[in-house]
């Protein structure tokens, strides 16, 4: 197949931010570009069209949301990363209901980018692919879940089940390592709650989709990760949480149809 | 105005002074009242009375007067009916007459007796025989009774009338004027003439014709027998302080020529004249007079009536008179004993206005100085109670007062004192809070950097990261500086991990409280860690008292607060251990306590005092933020955190929540 180079474009206010995320995921199948502010950026769509932006959440003059409905609306197949620092993991949580693909809290490694890179083409192949395999899982209704990530549905006694998206499995390669919280670990909407590691020797995070205290963990899954595919959604589940902020964190989820 | 200020002035002197001047005031108002009244009805009765007895004893004079003005008649006309002394006149026998007259005169003291014939001449006159031939037709009693008419009356007789009756009673009523003041006017200096009581009776002849007259009289000047014998009869001789009572006068015109009267010598006051006034009414008006008058020497309530002549006119006077000293001393004497008693009931008031008003004051006085005395602090001073009236009540109800005053007293004292002590926890309450609240400030302070810094920090460290890792890719493990890049990597991604956890420190959300079950959130959390394989070795004691009251929590947050503290109990014992959880109400009921209690490795003391700082920690791994997050909460709940620790044994860890 003709492999014609992926179009990157990176957006952040500082000229170091941008320098460094270039050289961290350079390649030869990427053509990266790089712009400092969102209007600039919104331009560059303009006269080309990308496969992947990657900006910045908090910038001066339009903000990194505006920016992602901006691009979206521009360029809907686009993947959009967010860059983000902590104290804004809310709004990146809220991006991502708005369509992000993903977002990326600073400070990151390389590796950290990279993965996160390689996930955002996987899915858009498979989008390009387009039908859903018939070993895609469907997601059951009445869950609350976070485009792409995690899944939560309430249980009883005030707890739920945490898990991961289908759509998410897709985005990694084989299963070689899940780590999972310990039970009484505190979990944090939008912070990491777990990470999956691929057979490309990439590590991926999980971010929780609600706050709360982790009071067990699906002991199963740690012998069989084959569990995962087979359903996600059920014998798949990663933990159980007694969530403090439920009602707060759902707005920043979707509801399974 | 001027009335205001004098009523005032009344008003402000002493309880005494009032009572006095009051009583006083009525006492002089009632002495004068009681004066003027008596005056007037003295006035009214007894001079009135005095006077009508002046009147009456007048009326007497007069009789006595009368009767012997009647006498001189009876004997005269007796004597004229006498045949002998007819027929002596008829024969003109003088031996006969005299020795048939004259011891008639002598015998009935008549100063005259005189015989005339038909024609009025006089034949013979017993006390001065040697004048006889004078026609006396002229006179008007001896006209009278040459008409056969007796009469008897007083008469004016002129000196040579009297000096033809016999000389020596010219002498007696010669009577020079004594000046007397009031008397009137009066060109004369002396009175030559004489007032006779005369009495003329006819004799008859054979035939019944007149053959001559008979009369005689009595000098009334300085005759003194009817004045003294009105005197006895009226007056009975008495006398007051030594002086006659009783005045009689026969005045001849205003003359004094027959009186009792006496003058400063003692002498019978003749010669003086009556007043002006007397005058004025008695001899020239002819009316009656009454009144007080002063008769030479002294006041007298008199009598005056005229005495009239036989043709009517007024040629003297009548007078009686009353000593008036008597009814004088007697009024004086009443009123004096009006006054007397007065002022007798006066003393008697005032002496007894004094005692009883002492009785008022001395306790009033007490009572002031008792106020004093309290004023100044001591209250345990009493009036003393004499009597049980109204002052002995107020004393009482006084004392009474102070002694609930002392009580009072002493309570508030007392209460001073539970107030200073309670002032001295509450200042020291306070104390801690502001230690409390200076360590909070720390905290927020912060918090409110962290978002800043984190942000700012996040970029570079982002840089540096990322070009570290880079470096790191195209460094050999061999490469000494391959050391360096993973030294250089790690301590970044430690400053991430600070920066994080500084952020999720000054992330905190405000409580949000409802009333919890703290036993039922120290059993969950108790019962996740049973879960945990660091708690495998530990022992967990529980001693909840289950009647502790509902408190207002944030579960989720105070749940943290538990987790932090039994996870850091645990980490205190990583050989095992017991740590014992206690919950209780504490000894004032205003606290709710959780004891965590763990036999770990203990906090040095140095320690302590940091252990709730930021970062503070003594682990190899974690942020050190731990407690400082879990003082916030704390404070948030109005709680406070307590350390105990002993190096070796172990630490208590008591919270303390309001309830």
């Amino acid at each position: 197949m003709n492999k014609t180079k992926r179009k990157i474009l990176v957006v952040d206010d500082e000229i170091t931010v941008c320098k460094s995320i270039r050289q961290a995921i350079l390649s030869d199948e990427y053509e990266i570009d790089t712009s400092l502010s969102g209007e600039e950026a919104l331009k560059k769509e303009d006269e080309k069209k990308y496969d992947l932006i990657i900006t910045d959440l908090m910038m001066p003059g339009i903000s990194g949301l505006d920016l992602l409905k901006n691009l979206k609306d521009k360029n809907a197949a686009a993947k959009v990363i967010m860059v983000t620092g902590y104290p804004t993991i809310k709004t990146a949580v809220q991006s991502v209901k708005m369509g992000a693909f993903d977002y990326l809290p600073k400070p990151f490694t390389p590796a950290e980018l990279r993965s996160l890179v390689a996930r955002a083409f996987k899915a858009a192949e498979s989008e390009v692919k387009g039908e859903r395999g018939i070993e895609d899982v469907k997601m059951p209704a009445g869950l609350y879940y976070m485009l792409g990530h995690a899944w939560i549905k309430k249980g009883a006694g005030g707890l739920a089940s945490v898990g991961i998206v289908y759509d998410f499995l897709k985005t990694v390669g084989i299963v070689t390592q899940i780590e999972l919280p310990k039970v009484s670990d505190k979990v944090t909407q939008g912070e990491v709650c777990g990470k999956i590691t691929d057979a490309e020797k990439l590590s991926h995070r999980i971010w929780s989709p609600v706050t709360g205290r982790v009071v067990e963990i699906n002991a199963k899954l740690k012998d069989d990760y084959s569990l995962l595919r087979k359903n996600p959604y059920a014998e798949g589940w990663l933990f159980k949480i007694e969530p403090t902020n439920l009602d707060e964190d759902l707005k920043g989820l979707v509801l399974s149809k | 105005m001027a009335f205001k200020t004098v009523v005032r002035s009344f008003l402000n002197l002493s309880l005494r002074f009032k009572l006095i001047l009051g009583f006083l005031a009525v006492i002089v108002f009632g002495g004068l009242l009681s004066l003027f009244l008596g005056t007037r009805l003295e006035h009214r009765t007894i001079f009135s009375l005095a006077q009508a007895k002046v009147r009456h004893d007048l009326a007497s004079a007069w009789t006595v007067y009368n009767e012997r003005l009647n006498n001189i008649r009876d004997i005269v006309r007796l004597n004229s009916s006498r045949e002998t002394i007819q027929k002596a006149l008829l024969r003109g026998d003088k031996a006969v007459l005299q020795k048939n007259l004259d011891y008639v005169r002598k015998d009935f003291n008549f100063d005259i007796l005189t015989l005339t014939d038909a024609q009025g001449k006089v034949v013979f006159r017993t006390r001065n025989p040697e004048l006889f031939g004078d026609d006396q037709s002229r006179d008007p009693l001896v006209k009278r009774a040459l008409q056969k008419q007796i009469s008897t009356a007083t008469e004016i007789v002129a000196r040579n009338e009297l000096l033809k009756e016999g000389a020596n009673l010219a002498d007696r009523s010669y009577l020079k004027f004594i000046p007397t003041p009031k008397a009137a006017a009066r060109p004369e200096e002396h009175e030559e003439n004489g007032m006779m009581l005369k009495a003329a009776s006819p004799l008859y002849n054979e035939r019944g014709a007149v053959s001559g007259v008979l009369y005689g009289g009595i000098l009334l000047n300085q005759n003194y027998d009817i004045v003294d014998r009105v005197k006895d009869i009226v007056f009975k001789g008495e006398k007051y302080k030594g002086k006659e009572i009783g005045t009689v006068t026969i005045f001849q015109n205003d003359l004094r020529i027959s009186t009792n009267v006496m003058d400063e010598r003692g002498n019978r006051a003749i010669g003086t004249r009556v007043s002006e006034e007397v005058n004025q009414a008695v001899l020239r008006e002819g009316k009656p007079w009454i009144g007080r008058a002063f008769v030479v020497t002294h006041w007298y309530i008199t009598a005056y009536e005229p005495i009239k002549n036989i043709e009517g006119r007024t040629i003297g006077m009548l007078y009686v008179g009353m000593l008036e000293r008597p009814y004088i001393d007697l009024r004086n004497s009443v009123m004096l004993t009006f006054a007397g008693i007065a002022a007798l009931c006066t003393l008697f008031l005032l002496i007894m206005l004094y005692f009883i008003t002492s009785t008022i004051i001395k306790p009033l006085r007490g009572m002031v100085v008792a106020t004093n005395k309290i004023a100044r602090g001591d209250l345990s001073h009493r009036v003393e109670i004499d009597f049980r009236d109204e002052i002995g009540q107020l004393a009482h109800s006084f004392n009474r007062m102070t002694e609930d005053l002392k009580r009072a007293n002493e309570n508030l004292i007392q209460w001073g004192k539970t107030l200073e002590k309670r002032v001295e926890e509450r200042t020291k309450e306070v104390r801690d809070m502001q230690d409390f609240l200076i360590q909070s400030e720390k905290l927020a302070s912060l918090g409110k950097m962290a978002a800043g810094i984190a942000h700012e920090i996040n970029n570079p460290l982002t840089s540096i990261l990322i070009n570290t890792h880079l470096m790191l890719e195209k460094c050999e493990k061999k490469d000494p500086s391959y050391e360096n890049l993973t030294l250089i990597a790690d301590e970044t991604s430690r400053c991430a991990q600070i920066v994080k956890g500084l952020l999720e420190f000054s992330r905190q959300t405000p409580p949000q409280k409802a009333k919890t079950d703290i036993n039922e959130l120290v059993d969950r959390t108790t019962q996740l860690l049973e879960n945990q394989a660091s708690f495998q070795n530990i022992k967990i004691v529980k001693n909840l008292d289950r009647t502790l009251p509902l408190i207002e929590l944030d579960k989720n947050k105070i749940q943290q607060v538990f987790w932090n503290l039994m996870l850091n109990a645990c980490d205190a014992m990583p050989t095992g251990g017991t740590l014992s959880i206690f919950s209780r109400l504490d000894d004032d009921r205003k606290y709710v306590d959780i004891v965590f209690i763990d036999t770990g490795v203990g906090i040095p003391r140095e320690n302590i005092l940091k252990l709730f700082d930021p970062f503070f920690t003594t682990k190899s791994s974690g942020t050190g933020l731990g407690l400082a997050v879990s003082y916030g909460i704390i404070q948030q709940h109005d709680g406070h955190i307590d350390v105990k620790s002993e190096v070796g044994q172990g630490s208590v860890f008591t919270l303390k929540f309001p309830v």
